[in-house]
């Protein structure tokens, strides 16, 4: 039995897991895995952004010495049936077409892959891939969202009668009545340019083909193994107890490796045919065309005197990129149901168009469209408090959900579990300074130095669960616990890398009361692990943890079972502390955790009858208030944990450059329990670097034919440690009712609010100089022409007036 | 065509460049490796040989022949920032070489050479040595030849060509009493520069200019060389006035500024004015520094 020492874990601040194995290099990942026989794929992707195929001649190709198999669409098409969706559009009431591994007969993006070489070694198959001809017939591509509405836009998808996925209206109230008594009415438009995720991981695809069981083993850089193992199941024409899916370690996901990505069932097609491993492997250039997150609002909050929101309209497409089987086109979805965030609107008009394109697609990228949501209402409330004269900090505290009204039904149907979002602000403008850093600002502007400060508020639903998809809101573990005491844990959810495995051990450590040590936490294996939905939407720990805690609570009832026979005490006066099961009716018997599971496997006819063995249970956790029977208006609460932050922060700009320098840093956050604050403290970090760098730097560009000029990290920049300013961060722990433990999403949030709050702070400097920058991002080349040009109107306006 | 390139790692330079001239085209130089092992592990490059020349120990040092410095084209960055020499003769070039991106990797592998003979249009020391009025060591088999290094680098392309090893960098101390500066302009910490300025100005005891030389890096396809371009401001004020039409010559002289993911033209070429003028300002406070 190994050393118990420590009462409680939860809440403590343990390290993860196997961050050491990261750090030093030792964890193995999916492109660490080598096998003897092993083939290289190599994809040939579309130089076009539309373009008909008129043929593919792969014989140059085929005659390459190393070459195993080349293989263009129209033969992968024999083997391969359409990829199902992760999401399909048409579950909602949106638009379906068929995704192919290999493009067809057409391309619709630059990147697309056309044909696939597999070789003996990387370097011939990429060789031989520049031998692949095709005869293409390029065509006007669609690439702006404003390209894709256009009256005579060309079709991207022809069987469509236009080229918007999804248009949905969220409405609610009496909205033109509201403007009519508004006594100020805000209006901006918010541009939102393309980004993404880019984990330092890039995708991998191992495959091995098992002839004697005729099955495929998929190493995969995946979030979601057994959603995947369906998926490859349909493409493949498998049946699906025949793919096993294996992820090991992840360096990093973001929602970039959620499935419907062609090369998965590609390679998987490859190593069966070829009866040899095959692996992949993603280069950066291939990286960077996932997209996300391009956006273009056009908002109008109706304002009372006092600042109050009478009502927002807010009409908004989504430029998604070109159909694909990933659910990246879901985020334009929730940035529509996500509105109106945290404050108390009724009437509201959001209509939400997500069109295609023929750029590349989008994946899911974390904050999955709340983040656009957050952007763009907060980045409205500074527009308002500016033109009413009212702190920005002010006019939030007018219009939050107060904390006594929850739970609380928003205008598009979610239901808000809990929350104090004003007390957040409050907390976080402490940890800023706010009034001193206000003086700090106003000697600052007296000489000539251009000091802003930024707040925002940013609520995330996390813990989703769409119906008729794979994005289910409930998870299942199974714990194990082994004759000498040692615990497994077997959960379907997975970890990126954020650690949530340490959560879950250190709460099923202390149902069970046993030490940290003695609990593994097994992840990512569909031949291990129950039947789970794996990594999104902030959910693991809410419902891994609570799953586990649920399976270690009826295991721990068989261990007390046993332990009250052996010692011959009441079950309900057993303890378990330290891995020492004692009595409160005799403290002179006690006996070890080990001794008693000892006995529990091999007492089966005596003392241990009364239990079943193994000590072995699954359970699933299914959260609460999440509602799939539509209300009398058609609404549904998908979510069952919105957790929401506060972020404020401090930047000084050098106005001859546009250069941008974040002083300070402040975020307050509810996530409900912490169960350990390393973890949540990272990813809080990490959204804020993800913030702050899609605003300031990070920005995937096209050109004018829909060509990607953006593919390397030395174009797509992104923030260093040097970058971003030390992070005070703040908890507010207001407990979610309806998750175990009280327990709301922390992985996810923290992108748009961090983002905001930047771009405020950025217009909160530049205010002076009548700057204000809502087409983003706020990058020092645009910072500096924002700034020539209210130079250039105020010559203008001093002209007119001599 | 050979899809894994023979390598060679000759132990003397008349061995290299005997080597270099046997084989011809679809044979590359290879020294720190920062700007020729991206491109072929991204497949953009593909070699028949490498001849890798770091095992030419003559060609890493740094060392004073009669007041002029010495650099080998091997010498890493690293080594020079660290150069007391070079920090007293040339500190324009130790400091320039310090805003080497890339972090402490690239400064312990890259090579002065290779940063030259690259020839992108982004690195940071080029300017600067253009501004020392640097020549460069060149040798091929017939021997070595010295030449300044802004003749070598006429176009986008250097003068090197397939048989030729960069051997060393000459430089003439900095005169006494001058000023330096180089600025350099990044979007955030790991971008590659905007724009950047190499200047080095000495200045009379009533504040006149006596000399100025102006290069200005990143802001078009090579570096523009703003030195004779200025020789009319000499014997005016060196003052606030002066940089501020410096600036504007400075950014007009950029006549076809780049335009990329480091900002557009209209940028590029403010920017590379508006360094000038931090440049020039910086230099002209160290030169009155230098001689108080």
């Amino acid at each position: 039995m190994p050393d118990n020492t420590k009462d409680q874990y939860v809440g403590q601040a343990l390290r993860s897991r196997d961050g050491a194995a990261f750090v030093s290099g030792r964890a193995t990942y999916t492109a660490d895995f080598n096998f003897p026989g092993q083939l290289h794929a190599h994809i040939v992707r579309s130089p076009y952004a539309r373009a008909k195929i008129r043929s593919v001649d792969l014989s140059a190709a085929n005659k390459v010495y190393g070459v195993a198999r080349v293989m263009d669409g129209q033969e992968a098409a024999e083997y391969l049936d359409p990829i199902p969706h992760y999401l399909d559009p048409s579950v909602v009431g949106g638009k379906y077409t068929d995704v192919h591994c290999l493009a067809i007969d057409a391309v619709r993006h630059f990147g697309q892959p056309v044909a696939v070489v597999v070789a003996a070694d990387k370097r011939t198959a990429r060789y031989a891939a520049g031998r692949v001809r095709v005869d293409y017939e390029p065509m006007e591509a669609v690439i702006t969202a404003a390209d894709a509405v256009a009256d005579d836009a060309p079709k991207v998808v022809d069987a469509w009668d236009d080229n918007s996925v999804l248009q949905l209206p969220f409405a609610n109230g009496d909205v033109d009545a509201a403007f009519e008594q508004a006594a100020h009415v805000t209006r901006l438009n918010v541009n939102i340019h393309r980004h993404s995720t880019q984990p330092i991981e890039t995708r991998v695809y191992n495959a091995l083909w098992n002839p004697q069981e005729g099955c495929i083993v998929l190493h995969a850089t995946a979030q979601n193994p057994h959603p995947l193992r369906y998926v490859l199941s349909k493409a493949l024409r498998m049946p699906e107890n025949q793919v096993r899916l294996v992820t090991p370690a992840v360096g990093g996901a973001f929602g970039l490796k959620m499935h419907g990505h062609p090369e998965e069932a590609l390679v998987c097609l490859l190593a069966k045919l070829l009866d040899r491993p095959v692996k992949w492997v993603e280069d950066r250039e291939e990286c960077l065309l996932v997209g996300a997150r391009e956006q273009n609002h056009e908002i109008e909050l109706a304002l009372a005197e006092d600042g109050r929101i009478l009502a927002l309209r807010d009409h908004f497409l989504a430029n998604t990129g070109a159909p694909t089987a990933c659910p990246g086109w879901g985020m334009a979805f929730l940035t529509g149901l996500t509105m109106p965030g945290p404050y108390d609107v009724e009437n509201i008009d959001v209509l939400m168009n997500a069109v295609v394109t023929n750029k590349p697609p989008w994946n899911a990228s974390r904050g999955y469209g709340k983040e656009a949501t957050a952007i763009a209402l907060e980045l409205s409330l500074d527009k308002a408090a500016r033109e009413l004269n009212l702190d920005p900090a002010e006019i939030r505290y007018r219009n939050f959900i107060a904390k006594d009204d929850f739970p609380k039904q928003s205008p598009t149907g979610l239901v808000l579990d809990s929350g104090d979002y004003a007390q957040n602000v409050a907390k976080a403008l402490d940890l800023l300074d706010y009034e001193e850093e206000r003086q700090r600002q106003a000697e600052a502007r007296g000489q000539g130095v251009y000091r802003g400060i930024g707040i925002a508020y940013e609520l995330t639903p996390e813990g989703g669960a769409i119906p008729g998809t794979m994005v289910a809101g409930y998870d299942s573990s199974t714990v194990k616990v082994d004759p000498s005491g040692y615990v497994t844990v077997m959960t379907g959810v997975t970890s990126p890398g954020t650690g949530n495995h340490t959560g879950i051990g250190q709460i099923v450590a202390d149902v069970l009361g046993v030490s940290f040590d003695s609990v593994r936490v097994v992840q990512g294996d569909t031949q291990a692990c129950p039947y789970g939905f794996g990594n999104y939407s902030g959910r693991s720990t809410i419902v891994g943890g609570g799953s586990a805690a649920l399976a270690a609570a009826d295991v721990k009832e068989k261990i007390v079972r046993v332990a009250g026979a052996l010692m011959e005490v009441p079950e309900d006066s057993i303890t378990i502390e330290d891995g020492v099961i004692g009595s409160k009716a005799n403290a002179d018997v006690s006996l070890t955790f080990e001794e008693v599971c000892y006995a529990a496997y091999t007492r089966a006819y005596d003392v241990a009858q009364c239990i079943d063995p193994p000590l072995e249970a699954t359970r699933t956790f299914k959260p609460g208030l999440i509602s799939h029977v539509p209300d009398e208006q058609g609404r549904i609460n998908p979510y069952p944990s919105y957790s929401n932050a506060a972020y404020a922060t401090v930047c000084e700009i050098d106005i001859e450059t546009g250069q941008v320098e974040l002083k300070k840093f402040a975020v307050v956050h509810d996530c409900g329990k912490v169960i350990n604050p390393i973890l949540v403290e990272g990813q809080a970090c990490g959204a804020i670097a993800f913030g702050v760098g899609g605003m300031l730097t990070e920005q995937i560009h096209h050109d004018e034919n829909g060509r990607q000029l953006t593919n390397n990290f030395m174009d797509y920049v992104m923030p260093r440690a040097l970058d971003i300013p030390e992070i005070a961060v703040g908890h507010h722990d207001s407990p979610n009712p309806v998750t175990f433990m009280g327990l709301k999403g922390a992985g996810e949030a923290g992108v748009g609010g961090s983002a905001a709050a930047v771009v405020n702070a950025v217009n909160d400097a530049l205010a002076p100089l009548g700057v204000e920058i809502t087409d983003l991002p706020v990058s020092p080349p645009n910072i500096w022409k924002a700034i020539q040009e209210a130079q250039q109107r105020r010559r203008k306006s001093k002209d007119k007036a001599a | 065509m050979s899809l894994y390139p023979q390598y060679a790692r000759p132990r003397k330079l008349e061995q290299a460049t005997a080597l270099l001239g046997a084989l011809g085209t679809g044979t590359m130089v290879i020294a720190g490796g920062q700007e020729l092992m991206p491109s072929m592990n991204y497949g953009k490059l593909a070699l028949e040989v490498i001849v890798d020349i770091t095992g030419l120990a003559e060609l890493r040092h740094i060392s004073q022949d009669d007041g002029r410095l010495s650099i080998g084209a091997l010498t890493t960055h690293r080594e020079i920032q660290d150069s007391e020499i070079a920090n007293q003769v040339a500190p324009l070039l130790a400091f320039s070489v310090s805003q080497v991106g890339g972090g402490w990797q690239v400064h312990n592998r890259g090579t002065i050479g290779g940063n030259i003979v690259s020839m992108h249009p982004l690195y940071d020391i080029v300017p600067s040595l253009l501004a020392l009025d640097a020549e460069v060591e060149v040798c091929d088999e017939s021997g070595a030849r010295t030449t300044k290094l802004a003749d070598l680098i006429q176009d986008t392309k250097h003068g090197l060509g397939v048989t030729s090893i960069l051997s060393r960098v000459l430089i003439d101390p900095m005169p006494s009493g001058c000023g330096w500066a180089y600025e350099k302009l990044k979007t955030t910490h790991g971008a590659y520069g905007s724009a950047n300025a190499a200047a080095i100005v000495r200045v009379a005891a009533d504040g006149r200019l006596e000399s100025v030389s102006m290069v200005l890096g990143a802001a078009a396809d090579r570096p523009v060389v703003m030195t004779g371009a200025l020789g009319d401001l000499l014997g005016r004020l060196a003052d606030e006035v002066m940089a501020a039409e410096l600036e504007a010559r400075c950014a007009a002289a950029v006549a076809q500024p780049l335009s990329d993911h480091q900002g557009p033209a209209e940028y590029r070429r403010a920017m590379a004015g508006m360094m000038a003028r931090r440049a020039f300002l910086k230099a002209v406070e160290r030169a009155a520094n230098a001689r108080s």
